[in-house]
């Protein structure tokens, strides 16, 4: 088992076919794969509701970011659930508030509006992760 | 403080405010001082889902029975409301243009839409649904919905 010592954990909503959902998600990839693969890793929300050791020993070990596509927040419950420290909840609801243009449709794909509005959340979360890293911003949990 | 009727389906718990009066659709009604408040039933904000945006027709506004006034944004659908009363929207909640998680979060409270001026709100009331009226048509909603989960 491996744990990071040096990373942000994103821990993004698990609602399959939920277009709110599906946003969260792709954030998380962008933030992981090409906005800051070295600083971030991501933790699926099911290894965590399984109970999986080496995810609740990751997020235990990292300041989180969560991503939640609704008011339910399952992200921020179970990172707080699994012992972690939740550095900032993000919720997609919030930034779509602020980019009504970007409404997010589509069940299997997101449609282009969904996308662009992953892109802004990949962002805004990107500057969290990056205060983390320049010690501006402690952890809500700590 | 009100009384509310109460039901669960499913896991869903729903409650209808016992002190207003409702059209099918779920908007209520409630007199208050000559003038009536409307907003929308718990079952219909718990059936919508979080809501993104909500958009009132603006104070000044005459509208008939059925007539739309409010079009609801939620994660899940657009929705078209439309007025259970003859009257005048004289107020808007301002609530609903940076907060209108308010309709979730107190349907029959803080999330209020809009406060109409009527004329003849007893002749009116007449036609609306009573709470316990209200409250078998949306148990009934209620279990259609809980059989397509």
């Amino acid at each position: 088992m491996t744990i990071p010592t040096q990373k942000v954990i994103i821990v993004p909503c698990s609602g399959i076919g939920k277009p709110y959902g599906s946003v969260s998600r792709e954030a998380a990839y962008e933030i992981t794969e090409d906005l800051r693969p070295g600083r971030t890793q991501l933790v699926p929300l099911a290894l965590l509701v399984l109970g999986d050791e080496e995810s609740r020993a990751v997020v235990a070990a990292c300041p989180a970011v969560t991503i939640d596509g609704c008011k339910l927040a399952c992200a921020a419950k179970m990172v707080q659930q699994s012992g972690g420290t939740i550095a900032q909840e993000f919720a997609v609801l919030d930034v779509y508030r602020n980019h009504k243009d970007l409404k997010p449709l589509g069940i299997a794909e997101l449609n282009e509006g969904g996308q662009k509005l992953a892109r802004v959340l990949a962002e805004e979360v990107t500057a969290v992760v990056d205060d983390l890293f320049n010690g501006k911003q402690g952890g809500e949990n700590a | 403080m009100f009384d509310f009727l109460e039901t669960t389906v499913d896991k869903f718990t729903f409650k209808v405010a016992t002190d207003r009066f409702y059209n099918a659709e779920g908007v209520w009604a409630k007199e208050e001082n000559g003038r009536v408040r409307i907003g929308l039933s718990d079952f219909v904000q718990q059936r919508s889902g979080d809501v993104a945006f909500a958009e009132i027709k603006p104070a000044g506004t005459a509208l008939v029975v059925g007539e739309e006034f409010a079009v609801i944004e939620t994660i899940k659908v657009n929705i078209t409301y439309t007025s259970p009363v003859n009257g005048k929207i004289v107020d808007v909640n301002p609530a609903m243009k940076d907060a209108p998680e308010a309709i979730n979060q107190d349907p029959y409270g803080a999330g209020w839409l809009a406060v109409m001026e009527v004329s003849d709100w007893e002749a009116q009331r007449a036609k609306l649904l009573d709470p316990q009226a209200y409250f078998k048509i949306m148990k009934g909603q209620a279990e259609e919905e809980a059989k397509k989960l």
